[in-house]
């Protein structure tokens, strides 16, 4: 097994621009938006 | 004029109520059989295991709704399935024992044309000495369960506020767990409390995981495109645990649990003790203690239902080797071959094998999550069955069923990692299909155009309106059947 906490070490760490815009309400309105948009072409694709 | 029976009231059985009651005849009877008395939507649990939301906000009484719809509702426990009835009684029938409180403890027998085993997992602590409620860790699977843990949660909070250091690990109890996502939100919503108390420098926090790598959350993981790239749940997952700094132990079988003192061993082999202050470990599910018999009195459990004690539907279960599973080895309708009008589904139904790779320790100790089938694919399963009961009640044997299978079926996962309006976060998962499909999709076994990840404050505010949405769907309020499951 993969030593987990070096794998974890050396995972890609998130800039403080990617980090500001997770929190960033206008952009966090747009994604909210689009993830729906993605949820509801998969519900659709995938429901009987 | 036709009776179908639901044994269970979580997301698949109640669904599956709703819709027959929905599209059958008024002459047909709809029965649910629960031991609750309360409807919990159980993924809100975890924001009542840190104190962000009460017991009331996550259940509601079933009686109401039940007479509204004009549903039988017997708050009971079934315990025994004849599915070809016995030598006094022809139909079909299961036994139940009452649980409110006029009944308390009394049986009855209730016939059935057509039966929908809905019954969710049996919470399995025994399987790990000293796990659970009853031992030295809590758990969030219930309401109740959740209280107890934001109780203990605030308990190392305040020993945190006064300046002592403490260590909480959080996972799962046992190496066949499933439910790995459920742990994974608690973990972060645990961690974004701490900061919100300003304690987070003061408290080590591990996520203690069956999963043989992060991200698995029990599916083998995820591949989705992202910026021209394909990526992956792991690497999505290991960063945000660098960047949130809990440690994680992983390919891990909880052995046993003392006070503050977890013992564990790793798929190579090797054993471990871990001291804890606060731990939330999930049990392992198994299904729930019920019996099926012939018509002739004779035990037939051991046909029925699988040894983990759930019910094998129309899947295959010869048992071969990992390997060697196909997509279509998973079941379509959730009927019981010899027992056509028996359906299992959610969480009741036997999977024919883990979609993550099972692994065994040098020691024999198998580390295997299995399946997760809550949620949406439930919600499914509850629809479906209800559908094909009803287009079999019409035409018999000339009905036209449908499938759900979960080869052919898409599951969207919000994983809070903390809540707040302004503050909170969570990863928003897709993933079609649930179970991969290698023939369909060669390279990942799932379409990457339908699977996907992302973490942001659109996640929690996805999360709450899931929350606010399937809970007035489930109050079965104006136009509820307009909501996807």
């Amino acid at each position: 097994m993969e030593n987990e906490t070096e794998s974890i070490k050396h995972a890609p760490l998130p800039t403080e621009k990617t980090l500001r815009s997770r929190r960033n309400l206008p952009f966090q309105f747009w994604r909210f938006a689009a993830i729906n948009f993605k949820m509801i072409k998969m519900i659709r694709r995938g429901h009987h | 004029m036709a009776r179908v029976v639901v044994m269970g009231a979580g997301i698949a059985g109640h669904t599956a109520a709703l819709h027959l009651k929905r599209i059958l005849k008024k002459s047909d009877e709809v029965i649910v059989i629960s031991p609750n008395s309360k409807y919990n939507w159980i993924p809100s649990n975890i924001w009542v295991g840190v104190g962000k939301m009460n017991k009331s906000q996550v259940t509601f009484p079933l009686a109401p709704v039940y007479k509204r719809k004009k549903i039988t509702f017997h708050q009971a426990l079934a315990t025994a399935v004849h599915p070809a009835g016995d030598s006094q009684i022809s139909s079909p029938y299961i036994e139940v024992t009452y649980t409110d409180s006029n009944k308390n403890g009394t049986s009855a027998k209730i016939e059935y044309d057509y039966l929908i085993n809905a019954t969710g997992p049996k919470l399995n602590f025994v399987a790990t000495e000293g796990l659970g409620p009853d031992g030295h860790t809590v758990s969030v699977c219930t309401s109740d369960h959740a209280i107890e843990a934001a109780h203990s949660l605030k308990a190392v909070i305040a020993k945190m506020k006064a300046g002592q250091k403490q260590t909480l690990v959080i996972g799962v109890g046992h190496g066949t767990c499933t439910c790995e996502g459920a742990a994974f939100e608690y973990t972060f919503n645990v961690e974004h409390e701490l900061r919100q108390a300003g304690v987070r420098d003061l408290a080590e926090i591990i996520y203690l995981t069956n999963e043989y790598e992060l991200g698995d959350f029990g599916v083998g993981g995820l591949i989705f495109t992202q910026r021209g790239f394909q990526t992956t749940s792991k690497l999505w997952t290991e960063s945000l645990f660098r960047e949130r700094n809990i440690h994680a132990i992983l390919g891990a079988h909880v052995e046993k649990i003392e006070a503050g003192l977890i013992h564990y061993e790793l798929v190579d082999g090797t054993k471990g003790m871990l001291s804890f202050d606060f731990a939330m470990l999930l049990p392992p599910f198994r299904g729930v203690d019920m019996k099926a018999f012939e018509k002739d009195g004779s035990d037939i459990s051991a046909e029925i239902f699988a040894p983990s004690g759930f019910m094998k539907v129309d899947a295959d279960y010869s048992g071969k080797p990992y390997e060697e599973w196909l997509a279509s080895d998973w079941p379509n309708t959730y009927q019981i071959p010899k027992f056509p009008n028996v359906f299992a589904i959610g969480i009741a139904f036997a999977p024919p094998h883990q979609i993550s790779k099972p692994r065994k320790s040098p020691n024999g100790t198998l580390v295997a999550p299995s399946p997760p089938r809550t949620g949406m694919p439930s919600g499914i399963m509850g629809k479906v069955a209800a559908v094909n009961i009803a287009a079999l009640i019409k035409s018999g044997n000339r009905a036209k069923v449908r499938s759900a299978s979960m080869a052919d079926m898409g599951a969207a996962c919000v994983a809070s990692a903390g809540s707040g309006l302004r503050k909170g976060s969570a990863a928003s998962m897709t993933m079609y299909p649930v179970v991969p499909d290698y023939m369909k999709f060669p390279t990942t076994g799932r379409s990457t155009d339908d699977t996907f990840g992302e973490i942001g404050l659109a996640g929690h505010w996805i999360k709450l309106l899931l929350h606010y949405m399937f809970i007035y769907k489930a109050k079965a309020r104006f136009g509820w059947f307009l909501i996807p499951e």
